[in-house]
Parts: structure tokens; sequence; C-alpha cells
């Protein structure tokens, strides 16, 4: 090969792909030859640095780190990790990180939520209104209904099993928890007839009540809210 | 200025067209200069309610695309002289037409008539955004079926999000006997779920399939759809009028002294 080492630039950062054919002692070399040669043209930029082409190990990476910094003016913020592996991890730990952040912070929306409308919340959501049937509600952290929930509740998105969905008037088609799902029973009336005076002169049905929905081994319970359940609850 | 009002529903066949008629005849009746834009292309069927039928020459299609002149198309009633049609195509499709033409025809209606009642198609596709477009206010028919609940609750949605600044409700076809009995949604029930403010309560009244098979509305008549829709353009016009009592049903009369 004729460049066994190539340097690429943009704005903020280089990348040095190395040729994983040629021995590392002598990648060495012509590592400090092109950063020698290019130094003027390079500058005194800070700049993130990445190796590409071939692994390293950490001895490596570190000593290519000053040979570069000894033979060009470049300032060397930080180096950019091309592992698969260790990405991989950074990027669940940040993911959890976030979904964790996620549930703490919260949303308002005001507004009843009709049927055909979907809302989408990357926090916790306080909703000051009424989701019927028909309509959806989906967060990565907590519902909480000011209102009636008749519709679709979908907490913990990401996949945050503590998450939980409250109303004041539960009484939803369907419910889902990080990854568990439970749907309203099969009755005889549909959702818009439960808690109405349409059969109210044949014995009113008593409202449901403020009840919340969490996950608790590996299913969906729903509860009358209650003190035990406050102290169980962890944001 | 004209005020335009568009009659929707979502769901098909719970009266759209029937309460398009009546809400006119009934306005015209009040004095009121209106006219009828049936939107339901390639379904039209207002002009037969109407009993206006064989006077069709042009129409909303021919209309919007220059072929006439709006005066051309729109069709005087029979019975009111106030009261016009511009009714809809047969031979075409929805997507004659689009939002921003519907807007200004609605627009050029305006100076010249104090009430627009738009007749909507059924649906949420091209033909309802077409309705909607120029309107300043909408009616939402219904039954007290969930499933035509639960159609209107979507078409509210969709005109909340296109800032309509007015939506009234009007539940179509309801029988007070049913609802005592617990077999039917009452009309506290359908405002419950909606959460919209009613305008009027229409009962099932058979009188309305004769009407409609005469092309004759009756708004205004003695019939209780007749005296319920009238209510309706009471309301729409201002006035505070108060809901029809449905259980002294002339039935009701009949049932108890009949007998004798």
């Amino acid at each position: 090969m004729e460049n066994p080492v190539i340097i690429k630039g943009n704005n903020h950062g280089i990348t040095v792909i190395l040729d994983p054919s040629v021995e590392y002692a002598k990648l060495r070399d012509f590592v400090a030859e092109k950063f020698r040669d290019s130094s003027k043209f390079l500058g005194a930029a800070p700049v993130v640095l990445g190796f590409e082409g071939r692994a390293l190990l950490p001895e490596q990476e570190k000593e290519l780190l000053s040979i570069i910094t000894e033979s060009c003016e470049l300032r060397i913020v930080c180096l950019i990790d091309s592992d698969a592996e260790r990405q991989q991890q950074y990027e669940r730990t940040l993911n959890e990180k976030l979904l964790d952040l996620s549930a703490a912070s919260g949303t308002f929306y005001k507004g009843n939520l009709r049927s055909g409308q979907a809302l989408t919340f990357e926090t916790s959501v306080v909703i000051l209104g009424d989701i019927h049937p028909g309509a959806s509600v989906t967060s990565t952290g907590n519902i909480v209904v000011l209102g009636s929930l008749k519709g679709q509740a979908f907490a913990g998105a990401g996949g945050n099993e503590k998450a939980f969905v409250f109303a004041i008037d539960m009484s939803p088609v369907m419910i889902r928890i990080a990854d568990y799902l439970a749907r309203a029973a099969d009755s005889d009336r549909p959702p818009e007839k439960e808690n109405s005076r349409f059969f109210g002169r044949q014995g009113k049905e008593e409202p449901k009540g403020m009840q919340i929905a969490f996950l608790e081994n590996g299913q969906i319970c729903l509860e009358t809210l209650n003190k035990r359940i406050w102290n169980d609850i962890r944001l | 200025m004209g005020e335009v009002i568009v009659i929707t529903s979502g769901k098909g066949g719970v009266g759209k067209t029937t309460t398009t008629a009546n809400v006119g005849t009934g306005l015209a009746k009040l004095d009121r200069k209106v006219v009828l834009i049936d939107t339901d292309i390639g379904l039209r069927n207002l002009d037969v309610v109407m009993g206006l039928e064989n006077r069709i020459v042009y129409n909303l299609v021919d209309v919007v695309e220059g072929n006439c002149r709006i005066k051309q198309a729109l069709i005087k009633d029979k019975r009111y002289p106030n009261l016009y049609l511009l009714p809809s195509a047969q031979t075409r499709d929805k997507t004659a037409v689009n939002p921003e033409q519907m807007k200004k025809l609605c627009d050029e209606l305006r100076g010249e008539f104090d009430y627009i009642l738009m007749d909507c198609p059924a649906g949420i596709e091209q033909g309802f955004q077409n309705a909607i477009a120029g309107a300043d206010r909408a009616l939402v028919v219904t039954t007290p079926e969930v499933s035509a609940v639960r159609d209107a609750d979507r078409i509210i949605g969709l005109l909340e999000a296109q800032e309509m600044k007015q939506t009234h409700l009007i539940v179509n076809r309801l029988r007070s006997d049913m609802v005592k009995r617990g077999d039917m949604m009452s009309s506290e029930d359908v405002v419950e779920i909606l959460a919209i403010e009613l305008i009027g309560i229409v009962p099932d009244d058979e009188n309305i399939v004769i009407s409609t098979n005469q092309g004759e509305p009756l708004a205004g008549n003695d019939t209780m759809a007749g005296r319920a829709y009238m209510n309706i353009c009471h309301r729409l016009i201002g006035e505070d009028t108060p809901y029809l009592d449905l259980n002294l049903k002339k039935g009701f009369f009949e049932k108890i002294f009949g007998k004798r």
C-alpha cells in the first residue's frame, strides 16, 4: 500500500486511517512522519482525534497520541473511541440515565385528547383534560391524567419499568408500561357508557375513581391510591 | 357579512343532509337569505331532499372550474325566494375541488347571503377538508349510538386542530322511550362524552322519512322534528330557546286518549 497512514479532517476533528497490513512498529514511524510533514497545514487548532482502520491496544493508542502531539502543534482535546462494544455500553448507560431523567422531569398538556389524536412525550406528562376512547398518550416516563382516561396510555415507553399511570377517572381501553400490556376486561358496555347516566336508572355504576397502574412482578396492577403505593413509588 | 356553517359528522347516515335541508329552510323561514352548498361531490342528494333535482343545470364543480358564473348555478327554492341551493356534481369526485377553491367560493358568497350552509360528506378525507375550509362555524351531527359518537369525537378533534371558531352539537334521532328504558344514551350522556356545547336535539320522527321522500323539508311545521329544527335555527341566530320536552309526543296523548 502506498499510503499506510491517511489523515482525514473536518472543522472539528481529524480521523487517522491506519493500514492494518503494515506492522505496528513501521506504522508508528509513518504516523510521526505524516504529522511532521503536515504540521504547518494542520496548524494549532483544538481538535478531536479518532483512529480507524485497525484495532489498537491501549498502550499503542497512547503512544501514537504522544507521537502526534510531539510531531505537530495540534491540541488533541479528546480521542474518539471506535471500539464497537464499548460504544454500545456507553450508549446504553447514557440512555438509561436519560430515561431516569425523563421520568423525573415533566410536561404539562392542557386539553382533551379526542379519538384519533396521539401524543408522545420524551418526559413524564400531566394531562389537564380527558383522554377519550380512540386517543392515546405515550411517555418515556409517567403519565398523570387529571381527568378521565378512557383511551390508551403507554408509560415508560423506553423500557422504564418503574413508570406508572395515574388517572382521576381510570377507565382505559389499554394500558402499557415498558414491555407489558393490559387491556380492559371484555364487558358488554363500551367505554363511552361507563360511568354515564345511561344506565343510571337501573343502578348507577360507581366511577372507578382515582387509580394508579404500575408494574409488579411482570404484571400491570391497577389499584386505588393509598399510602402504601405512594411509599412504593420510585421516581 | 354572511356566516359560513359546515354541517358534518364523520359517520355516514346520521342526518347531515337532512339537517342541512331543514336548518336551511328554517333560517329562510326566519327571513334570512340562505344558500345551501352540497359538497358531497359524486354522491349528491341534498337536491333530492330539497326537491330541486329537476332544476340542476350547473353545479359546484362548474362554478369552481369557471364553466359558469355562481348566479347561473344557484337554484332558487320552490317555497322560499330567499333560499338557494348550489348542487354538487354527480359525475366527478372529491378531488375535482380543493380547499383553496372552496374558501374563495365561500368568500364570494359571504357578501350576498346571511348564511352559507355546507353539507359535508361522510369521512375525513378531501371532501371533509373541502367542506370545512371556508367555514366559520361547525355543527356536528351525531345519533346516540357509540359508533356515531366515536366518529363525532374524531371530527371534533380535527375541527379543533383546524382552529374552527365555534363547534356545536346536534343529537339526532333520539328516542325518549328508549332513553327512559336505559337502552339508549341520553343527550346529556352524549354531551358529557363529547364535551362540546349542544345546540339541538332532534327526536326520531317518521315524518322525516316522509318529508325526505317528498322533497319537502319539515322545519317549522307541526311535527316534533319540524319544531326541533326550528329551535336550532332560533339558537343559530342567537335567540335563547328552551329545549322541547320530547316526552310530550303526540303519540303519547293518542295512547292515553285514543284508547277511550
